[in-house]
């Protein structure tokens, strides 16, 4: 963990506490469908646990192929994320086929940190962006 | 009942094809965020000192464009686990009705 670079892992614990708290609302929700059970509290931990991982796996990818030969940065990019892809199905088709966890409580997770990422130019517009010139991403992406 | 077998057979199949189809939705972005990285990388050579900038935009980035993918992720493992279920059970509803 301590060589991971700091920007790496600003970013995954901003990712991370937006999974968090969406997965506590997605199981409020189910919570007040009626639908809850342990399967779905199974398949969220998961599912969670896999989109933080498979982020921080991307972050980690990109600073080290950046820091790498110049040739390979886009084939580097591109393996890790088939191999992550592939990761990520494993790890899903295993929980839902073997472990029957609820299939949408173990996949919409997959997807809580594009949410995140959509709210952060706005967090950062709000937060006035007071350090010294850090625009920290946010107009490139809007 | 050999129709229905045969239905059910078909639907099942078309229902692997399609998770396969959807699956390729991963490769673009690969291929997109290979070269954003490598055009962030000349960035950070032109100008080292936004290196933490141009990482945090780089890495969100690479997340947005990884959305495409997982897309056809989670369309495929619905297909291949969700799919077949609803699917037969419109075929035995539609068999029973046809009776």
């Amino acid at each position: 963990m301590s060589r991971l670079d700091p920007t790496v892992r600003k970013e995954t614990a901003y990712i991370a506490a937006w999974v968090l708290l969406l997965s506590l609302l997605m199981e409020a929700v189910f919570l007040l469908l009626g639908k809850w059970d342990l399967s779905v509290l199974a398949g969220n931990a998961i599912g969670g646990i896999a989109a933080v991982a498979n982020f921080l796996l991307l972050g980690i990818t990109v600073t080290r192929a950046a820091s790498g030969p110049k040739e390979k940065i886009a084939l580097r990019v591109r393996s890790s994320m088939t191999a992550r892809l592939l990761g990520l199905a494993a790890v899903c088709a295993l929980a839902v086929g073997l472990l029957h966890t609820n299939v949408y409580a173990t996949l919409l997770p997959l997807l809580f940190y594009r949410v995140g990422i959509a709210f952060r130019p706005m967090l950062d517009r709000r937060r006035g962006k007071t350090e010294t010139g850090n625009t920290e991403g946010g107009d490139l992406l809007d | 009942m050999d129709m229905v077998a045969l239905a059910m057979g078909i639907m099942l199949g078309l229902c692997g094809v399609g998770a396969g189809i959807a699956l390729i939705a991963g490769i673009g972005p690969g291929i997109g965020e290979g070269q954003a990285v490598a055009a962030a990388c000349e960035a950070i050579g032109r100008q080292p000192e936004a290196k933490g900038d141009v990482t945090s935009t780089m890495i969100m980035g690479c997340a947005i464009a990884e959305t495409t993918g997982l897309y056809g992720l989670i369309i495929g493992i619905l297909l291949i686990f969700v799919a077949p279920g609803i699917f037969s059970g419109v075929l035995k509803e539609t068999v029973l009705a046809l009776k």
